[in-house]
């Protein structure tokens, strides 16, 4: 299941004005990129992902959101909590798609029919359109969901898989980007069909491990389990900049602020973490990264001490810097192990009643002055 | 060099000094007893360059010498022969090592002891006699406490603070600490660091020793190193260099709330408890009110969930704290008193606990940082 254009839904369902005009979500500073778009902006050639200037080029009319991911959130939790009451087995593959295990409701209620009530329930619970493929196995019930929208229904049984997917161009398989169509499209194949028919081991050849699985995926070979709770691995934020930079001190400062942004929401799930990881780009699209291990943590001053560090291991060119990012990853479940000498009670009473501050107004409410 | 002995007297003295060699010595030597015989003395040693060991016994002396033999193969047959005397004896020109047992020969080759490195040298003649017992009783109490975070190399070992009517040992990993300490009436004011390895194979040399009344333990100590001798034995073991953490500063002296439980209860109960924590950080929750003490343990990637109530007696305020049960449980282990006092202040501050009726020759203090816990 799919929710339609769901950050244009989330916003129209908040404020019914946006309805039936062109509506585009995404930054909209020059160097935004669209987020989500509504059916009557993608009539005009507008597609997600697409840079802001160029979208406005084709809709000149359109309206412009800055998305509001807390909104988003919160509509996809309100989805989530219908689902998982309902579904015996459901997988939330990202904020607006679901995978649903039917297998054993067809006895009772017909997986058609159940499915059909349960969409009908979440757009009349939420407000939020949604649309579902119901098929043999994920890769088909995506590529299905996708054709059905929107508000689509769309069942493919096993005797019909093959019929659907033939004259579907090879676009539609999931995970195949530009650069695999290029390739493809190169070699005269543009329909699913062409592309199941070659040999596996020519696929592999081409394109490696992941031909084979575009092949596997062509031919509705899929067995992937629908996998009720992935657990997250990584915490991250990073951030273009409106204009390049090359001030170290402002980049600092801003790594600053997100190290304790995103240490801030380890301690909030009470997790450690044991990997820092900080990313730059370069004006030049030169992205580069450097990690590395601590002892487990969740303290701002120490993982920003170790960004630091990294952030001066990694600038080494004397280039402007366009993107800025950090990561933390390597989690356990823990809270923080109080240490005799380096952790002065004074420490602790400030991280507490910091952590009590942003629990409640929030956790933009105080930060470091050095971030702001 | 040969001589005649029974193998339990040169079993017990081979398994003292051969905790010390490392399975990567950085000289190939190293993997070698130094055996040397004068008199009717027999000295085993061996050494990793950080530390030394030696141990003396009587034998049956035929012909003087010194020699080094592979600890090895020496140690593997040693080990496995029968008790009865048997004669090993070294050819001073081949090298050739035979050991003659009541119905067998094993041969094998031996080393020249020249290049065997010499012992360190004492640079102080500053000692104390120390009770051998006194001595067992620190390393046991507070070897388990010292950390073995490289990055913290003073905390890898085991601090002696010498004064001039009391000698403290103490121990931290900078999240748990303990401190041991015992009136002498000769001291010598100073402080050094041992590393962990010498004061585990002191351990091991103690446990052997013929202990008695007034069985002693002479402590020797320079600029760099350290010696210890007992019985026969010689250790002797760089110190490690730096400043140990001031751990006086950080032993809370007024913690006022006092909580008051039964060892062998409160730890059991632990046990059960952190079987249900989580798996990396052992988080258990003490929840204080009144008179009535609630353990629990979860653990959210598998759903495991434990709680207990058990008695208690205590005096303050009701409080709500979080420990790592493992840490918990080797102070526990450690504690030797079936009653024992908690005494603490704040859910994020140290918690001492202290053994309730002590009979032991010294006075211990352990205590423990609690977790971070969210209010």
């Amino acid at each position: 299941m799919d929710l339609d254009s769901f950050f244009v839904s989330c916003e129209r369902r908040e404020n019914p004005e946006l309805n039936n005009i062109p509506l585009i979500i995404g930054g909209s500073s020059r160097r935004g990129v669209v987020a989500s778009c509504s059916y009557e902006a993608r009539y005009f050639g507008v597609r997600s992902a697409m840079p802001m200037r160029y979208a406005l080029q084709l809709c000149p009319d359109a309206k412009v959101i800055k998305g509001d991911m807390e909104l988003y959130s919160n509509c996809s939790h309100d989805v989530t909590e219908i689902l998982a009451e309902e579904a015996p087995l459901m997988e939330k593959a990202s904020i607006d798609e679901f995978y649903i295990d039917t297998t054993g409701l067809d006895r009772y209620f017909g997986c058609y029919k159940w499915t059909s009530e349960l969409a009908s329930r979440v757009m009349k619970e939420t407000g939020l359109p949604i649309s579902f493929g119901l098929s043999v196995n994920k890769t088909v019930a995506k590529i299905a969901t996708g054709e059905g929208k929107p508000v689509g229904k769309l069942e493919v049984r096993p005797e019909k898989v093959r019929p659907f997917l033939d004259p579907l161009s090879i676009r539609k398989i999931p995970m195949l980007g530009k650069a695999s169509y290029q390739t493809l499209a190169r070699l005269g194949v543009r329909r699913i069909k062409t592309l199941a028919e070659m040999p596996a081991e020519m696929m592999q050849r081409l394109m490696g491990k992941n031909g084979l699985s575009l092949w596997k995926k062509a031919n509705a070979l899929d067995d992937s389990p629908i996998v009720p709770y992935s657990e997250r691995k990584s915490i991250s934020t990073e951030r273009t900049f409106q204009k390049d930079s090359i001030d170290t001190k402002k980049l600092k400062a801003i790594l600053t602020a997100m190290a304790e942004k995103v240490a801030y929401q380890l301690r909030s799930e009470s997790r450690l973490c044991c990997v820092v990881t900080v990313k730059i780009r370069y004006s030049n699209f030169d992205t580069q990264t450097q990690q590395c291990r601590i002892p487990y943590t969740s303290c701002d001053h120490v993982i920003i001490e170790k960004a630091h560090e990294l952030f001066d291991k990694l600038y080494k060119r004397r280039m402007l810097i366009r993107l800025i990012g950090i990561r933390l990853s390597g989690f356990v479940r823990g809270v923080h192990q109080i240490d005799l000498f380096d952790d002065t009670p004074k420490m602790i009473a400030l991280y507490q009643a910091l952590d009590q501050i942003k629990g409640r107004y929030g956790a933009m409410s105080v930060r470091r002055a050095v971030g702001i | 060099m040969k001589f005649t002995v029974s193998t339990s007297a040169l079993i017990k003295q081979v398994q003292i000094v051969s905790g010390v060699i490392s399975n990567n010595t950085v000289i190939p030597i190293l993997q070698d007893f130094l055996f040397e015989l004068a008199g009717d003395r027999l000295t085993i040693s061996a050494s990793d360059l950080e530390t030394s060991i030696s141990s003396t016994i009587t034998v049956n002396m035929e012909r003087e010498g010194r020699v080094a033999i592979p600890s090895k193969i020496f140690n593997d047959i040693i080990k496995i022969l029968a008790e009865q005397p048997i004669t090993i004896e070294v050819e001073e020109q081949t090298l050739a090592v035979t050991i003659q047992t009541q119905n067998g020969i094993y041969k094998l080759a031996a080393e020249s002891a020249e290049e065997f490195p010499p012992r360190q040298q004492m640079d102080g003649d500053d000692n104390i006699d120390l009770d051998l017992d006194v001595m067992t009783l620190a390393i046991n109490k507070t070897l388990f406490a010292a950390s073995n975070d490289e990055l913290r190399p003073q905390m890898t070992g085991i601090y002696f603070d010498l004064e001039e009517s009391k000698i403290t040992f103490v121990a931290t990993d900078a999240h748990k600490l303990v401190k041991f300490s015992h009136e002498i009436t000769n001291g010598k004011s100073n402080s050094f660091i041992v590393p962990k390895k010498a004061m585990n194979l002191l351990k091991n040399a103690l446990a052997n020793a013929e202990g008695g009344e007034n069985a002693k333990v002479n402590i020797g100590w320079g600029e760099k190193n350290v010696f210890f001798s007992f019985d026969g034995i010689k250790l002797d073991s760089r110190l490690i260099a730096g400043t140990y953490p001031d751990y006086n500063t950080v032993i809370p002296s007024n913690n006022p709330h006092l909580l008051t439980v039964d060892q062998a209860d409160f730890q059991s109960a632990i046990k059960r408890i952190s079987i249900f924590s989580s798996r990396s950080t052992y988080q258990v929750i003490l929840d204080i009110q009144g008179e009535v003490l609630r353990l629990s343990a979860q653990d959210l990637d598998f759903s495991n969930e434990a709680h207990e109530t058990m008695s208690c007696e205590y005096e303050g305020e009701n409080m709500q704290i979080a420990f790592n049960a493992r840490y918990l449980l080797e102070l526990l282990n450690s504690v030797g008193s079936s009653q024992v006092h908690l005494k603490l202040s704040h859910p994020s501050r140290a918690c001492l606990v202290v053994p309730a009726n002590d009979n032991s020759s010294g006075e211990l203090v352990m205590l423990v940082m609690p977790l971070m816990i969210n209010t």
